[in-house]
């Protein structure tokens, strides 16, 4: 009996020490978020590892959050020395930021967005800043998208991709283009490197690439794999299937999603029939993610979701020499997807923070010493014409990666009904090769699925 | 059979051998989590299974505790502990009356109870969210502690439990003129002490495992549990297993300490709890 | 459940034992309503409605009738259904077979093999998985490995890819998964077993299979009620398998009624129809544990 005291008292002590310890940790948050009913992830903690964010805080400071999704390499020390850098203009705002995943970042937008909890400043891509500005859930950044800005940039489809036709929800701060990769040495001992144009630009067509797989297989290769485990990547698979016989993905009016035309219908049948004779292969049970890993231990030659950062990223761990490609297409003139990076400013309905979030952004994208800095962060190329960055790369591939951008086609990532289409399209290239149903068949319940979702948008 | 004299017989060594290959695959997992934590990147890609770590390397570690990965530890053990503690208090105060006291709604409550026992909280998340949101709580752990501690499997367990305990000692408790709370403290808790305990491992374990509501309530680096933690290093571009591994490994050691050092109770306590039911 | 009460009280201490037990209640009832049955109402209001992150539209019955049309729905169910329908009598018969291997083995082996069975549970679904999704992969993947230098196979499988595999696998983590527990409980009430029965009954000449069925299956009965119910709730939960390993492809092969919803809520953002489909669950799920325990009533009575 004694023994049972001793366990209730010791239970009711951890229950409280508990509790207030759960509660020490965030009832700054709790407070903030009653009274003045925006909803910050101000915790007292930080401010322990920033040591001049704390004395800024008995100032009343003005707390931002920043969200990032995972942009090239952008993250850990170089957000530290940029808001660091930033401070020194804007001492009393303090920036907090949290690092999000492609698996379940969105799922935690949506929950932080539901609960009211959601960040200041989000960093990603029109699709998902176009659509949350769409929902009502964004400031619209039109003020900052000045004459100089336009000009600078120079380019009609940036610009038009940061907006939804109405007001401009994302100020861009780096753009890639997407493309493949080839393991350069086993292309070399296969014989296939014969058929790719190590001239220029690199183009080279359909016909060339079915060649060169033939080479790959006579070797004995895996030449590569088309992934269709969703989750991201889908850029790199949707350009693969269109440019084989240029294929449009949507129209011009960005209203429609077009794969079932007869070109792009062509393409699917082609990579179809590539993995039947087992030049390629198809895999549903891997992502992006898993394909850069086979192929950067050497299990596959070729990658189909390359690009700057991933060059970059994957340098110390492959044992092989990377060779960035653009998709072949018929006419050899291929049309590459771009990955438009920038911010966009949640709605919390505090102006003091949306006035901090904006001079943030302007202070990341546009400074003159930390505009080119942070763009180099992300391992991609500036949007802004004037900036000068990767001048002492010495890198041989950085003038192909910044070449590529010439071939940057339409951007339809901010089109309604996008995320949507994402799930329809995975599921359509796995009914494809497991020849579950037709491709015309297969393609045509992916446009309507998600030519139904598209107009759900606009009822 | 229950004699140790009875000879081996022939299915007594198949069984043992199946039983062996068997455990040799749930142990799998754990050695490779814990080998791949102290392989570097290239030998954790490696194509052919590299079995042993030949070139063992700190570097995952190191990396790992770039980041707050103890804080995401320290995180999940308080919220752990939190909804234990909290469970074990609540349930057995329900379970014990549930089982033992008879009053107006008892059958209607316990039917709702076993019914929203099974129900998964992917259900009510939507609600669940707005609830938090409304509390302030979202973003805090109170966020996932609340929500296991509503979970009433704990007081069905508790009911269960307390159906063991004589009725006739409660009478005489009673006619000695022990109050409510004298006689639930020195008489029912005593005697159900062994299910709290089992009670207890449950809950501490599936709050530790309950990736899911962790997934939608934290958001914040502060907050983060270690499941969470762990999931969050895959990304889309490049996945650094020897890095997920190290966490893995970080998040799945403690709990099995904790397993092993009360094992017996454990199992005594959940024993029990079922042969009651 | 009020068998033990005494048979005839007062009116006076009828309320007041009322009075104490609600007392006694009140803080688990605080948490219960709090965040399981408010929630449950607010769930089943919003099933009404239109309801997205911009809209907010009472729309009657109309999400309840466009689930039944909803083919995605219908193979979650059935993949939910599959799910609970293998898992939890291989979990049971499985658990017990080894159990019963066990349980009169030495201490140590005994305590050994409980423990290594439990492994899995403790060490985290999320780790696990990971391992898994390795141990799955078609290209470097241990299974590949092992039955491709064994010539079981000629070409490597995508385990997770392949529509006839990716359900089986999720089961069969599931499984190892879930599986510890009830070995611990079969290992405690198969010793639990009155031993001179079982002597008694082998003197007269009963098989080792009668011995089982006539004298240690009816002793062991409620514990086996309670890992169903157990089983039931963990395959009826599986969640983070899904989410990590497949995103219930391919072509919705893993797809569940649990992770649809969560897709439904969180990935296009249909809170509605969402909360909709969560009540259907939620009623199939009740008719289930209704049933169970309709069960473990009759068979208490005997």
């Amino acid at each position: 009996m004694k023994n049972m005291k001793k366990f209730l008292a010791l239970a009711m002590a951890a229950c409280m020490t508990v509790g207030m310890a759960a509660c020490g940790g965030n009832n700054t948050a709790d407070t903030t978020g009653n009274t003045t009913g925006t909803n910050t992830n101000a915790n007292t903690d930080t401010a322990d590892e920033a040591g001049d964010a704390q004395e800024q805080e008995s100032g009343g400071a003005t707390e931002i959050t920043l969200w990032t999704f995972p942009v090239g390499d952008w993250g850990g020390a170089y957000v530290d020395e940029v808001i660091a850098a930033f401070n020194e203009s804007y001492p009393d705002v303090s920036v907090n930021v949290e690092y999000l995943d492609y698996t379940s970042g969105d799922d935690q937008l949506t929950a932080a967005i539901e609960a009211g909890t959601a960040p200041d400043i989000l960093l990603a891509e029109p699709q998902r800043l176009v659509k949350f500005g769409k929902n009502g859930r964004m400031v619209a950044l039109d003020d900052m998208f000045t004459d100089e800005l336009k000009t600078d940039v120079g380019n009609e489809s940036i610009i038009a991709a940061c907006s939804d036709g109405t007001n401009y929800w994302m100020y861009p701060l780096s753009i890639t283009a997407h493309f493949m990769a080839i393991n350069y040495e086993a292309w070399e001992s296969s014989g296939a490197l014969e058929y790719v144009n190590q001239e220029g630009d690199r183009t080279w067509t359909t016909e060339d690439f079915q060649n060169a797989l033939a080479k790959l297989k006579e070797a004995g290769l895996t030449s590569g794999v088309v992934y269709c485990g969703g989750q991201g990547g889908d850029q790199g698979t949707r350009a693969l299937v269109t440019n084989l016989y240029s294929a449009d993905f949507t129209n011009a009016e960005h209203t429609e999603w077009t794969i079932n035309s007869e070109n792009g219908i062509q393409g699917l049948t082609l990579l179809k029939d590539l993995c039947d004779q087992g030049l390629l292969s198809y895999d549903a049970g891997i992502q992006a993610s898993d394909e850069l890993q086979l192929f950067s231990n050497g299990t596959v030659q070729m990658s189909f979701c390359w690009n700057a950062a991933n060059a970059k990223n994957y340098a110390s761990s492959v044992t092989f020499t990377p060779y960035a490609l653009p998709f072949p297409s018929d006419d050899g003139v291929p049309v590459l997807e771009s990955g438009l990076y920038g911010f966009g400013i949640f709605d919390n309905g505090d102006a003091a923070k949306q006035q901090a979030a904006r001079d943030f952004i302007t202070f990341v994208c546009d400074d003159a010493e930390w505009g080119p800095k942070s763009v180099e962060a992300t391992g991609f190329f500036p949007v802004r014409g004037s900036f000068e960055v990767y001048a002492d790369s010495d890198d041989p591939n950085m003038e192909f990666y910044n070449a590529m951008l010439a071939y940057v086609g339409d951007n339809f990532t901010a089109m309604d009904g996008f995320t949507e289409q994402r799930a329809e399209w995975w599921t359509m290239l796995q009914y494809v090769f497991t020849g579950e149903k037709s491709v015309q068949e297969a393609a045509d319940t992916y446009v309507s699925n998600s030519n139904a979702y598209t107009a759900s948008y606009s009822e | 059979m229950e004699t140790q004299v009875k000879k081996t017989t022939a299915y007594d060594v198949v069984a043992l051998i199946v039983l062996i290959v068997l455990a040799f695959l749930f142990i799998f997992p754990l050695y490779w989590i814990v080998t791949g934590s102290f392989k570097d990147a290239i030998a954790i890609n490696s194509a052919t299974p590299q079995w042993f770590p030949l070139e063992p390397t700190m570097d995952n570690f190191v990396r790992l505790f770039d980041r707050p990965a103890l804080r995401w530890l320290l995180n999940t053990v308080i919220m752990a502990v939190a909804a234990m503690v909290l469970t074990c208090i609540t349930a057995s105060m329900a379970g014990y009356v549930l089982a033992k006291k008879r009053f107006f709604g008892q059958k209607i409550l316990f039917s709702l109870f076993v019914c929203a026992m099974a129900l998964p909280k992917q259900v009510i998340l939507i609600p669940l969210l707005k609830e938090m949101s409304f509390l302030g709580l979202h973003d805090t752990l109170w966020a996932v502690i609340l929500p296991t501690v509503g979970w009433p499997f704990g007081v069905f367990l508790m009911k269960q439990f307390s159906e063991g305990i004589p009725t006739e000692l409660l009478e005489a408790v009673r006619i000695d003129g022990a109050g409510e709370i004298k006689t639930f403290t020195q008489i029912v808790l005593p005697i159900i002490k062994p299910g709290i305990g089992a009670l207890a491992i449950f809950t501490f374990i599936n709050s530790w495992n309950d990736y899911f509501l962790q997934l939608i309530m934290l958001n914040s680096q502060e907050v983060l549990t270690i499941s969470l933690g762990i999931a969050k290093l895959q990304t889309e571009m490049s996945n650094d297993f020897g890095l997920i591994m190290a966490g893995a490994a970080l998040g799945s050691i403690p709990i099995i300490v904790i397993f092993l050092m009360f094992q017996k109770y454990f199992t005594q306590g959940i024993t029990m709890g079922a042969v009651k039911g | 459940m009020a068998k033990n009460a005494a048979p005839a009280r007062s009116h006076v201490l009828a309320r007041r034992e009322t009075f104490v037990s609600y007392m006694f209640l009140l803080p688990c009832l605080v948490f219960f309503v709090g965040f399981v049955i408010v929630p449950m109402f607010m769930c089943l209001f919003t099933s009404f409605f239109d309801y997205t992150m911009t809209d907010f539209n009472f729309i009657g019955f109309q999400n309840y009738v466009e689930i039944f049309q909803d083919e995605t729905f219908l193979i979650a169910l059935r993949n939910t259904v599959l799910i609970v329908v293998v898992s939890v009598p291989t979990v049971c018969i499985f658990s017990l077979w080894v159990a019963s291997a066990i349980y009169n083995r030495k201490g140590a082996v005994t305590s050994f093999f409980r423990c290594v069975f439990y492994l899995p549970v403790v060490t985290g679904t999320v780790a696990v998985t990971v391992v898994w999704k390795w141990m799955f992969n078609q290209y470097y993947g241990l299974f590949n490995y092992v039955l491709s230098s064994t010539n079981v196979i000629d070409q490597n499988i995508s385990w997770l890819g392949d529509k006839r595999f990716a359900i089986w696998c999720i089961i069969m983590i599931l499984f190892t998964t879930s599986i510890g527990q009830p070995i611990v409980l079969y290992v405690s009430a198969l010793g639990n077993v009155d031993t001179s029965l079982v002597e008694a009954a082998e003197v007269d000449g009963a098989t080792s299979f009668q011995c089982f069925w006539k004298i240690k299956w009816p002793n062991i009965m409620p514990t086996t009620l309670y890992i169903l119910v157990i089983t039931t709730i963990n395959s009826f939960q599986c969640f983070a398998l899904i989410q990590l390993l497949t995103s219930g492809g391919p072509m919705n092969s893993t797809n569940t009624i649990m992770y649809y919803i969560y897709d439904t809520a969180f990935k296009t953002n249909q809170y509605g129809y969402a909360n909709a489909m969560g009540i259907i669950l939620a009623i199939i799920i009740a008719v289930f544990s209704a049933l169970q325990f309709k069960v473990t009533g009759s068979s208490k009575k005997d």
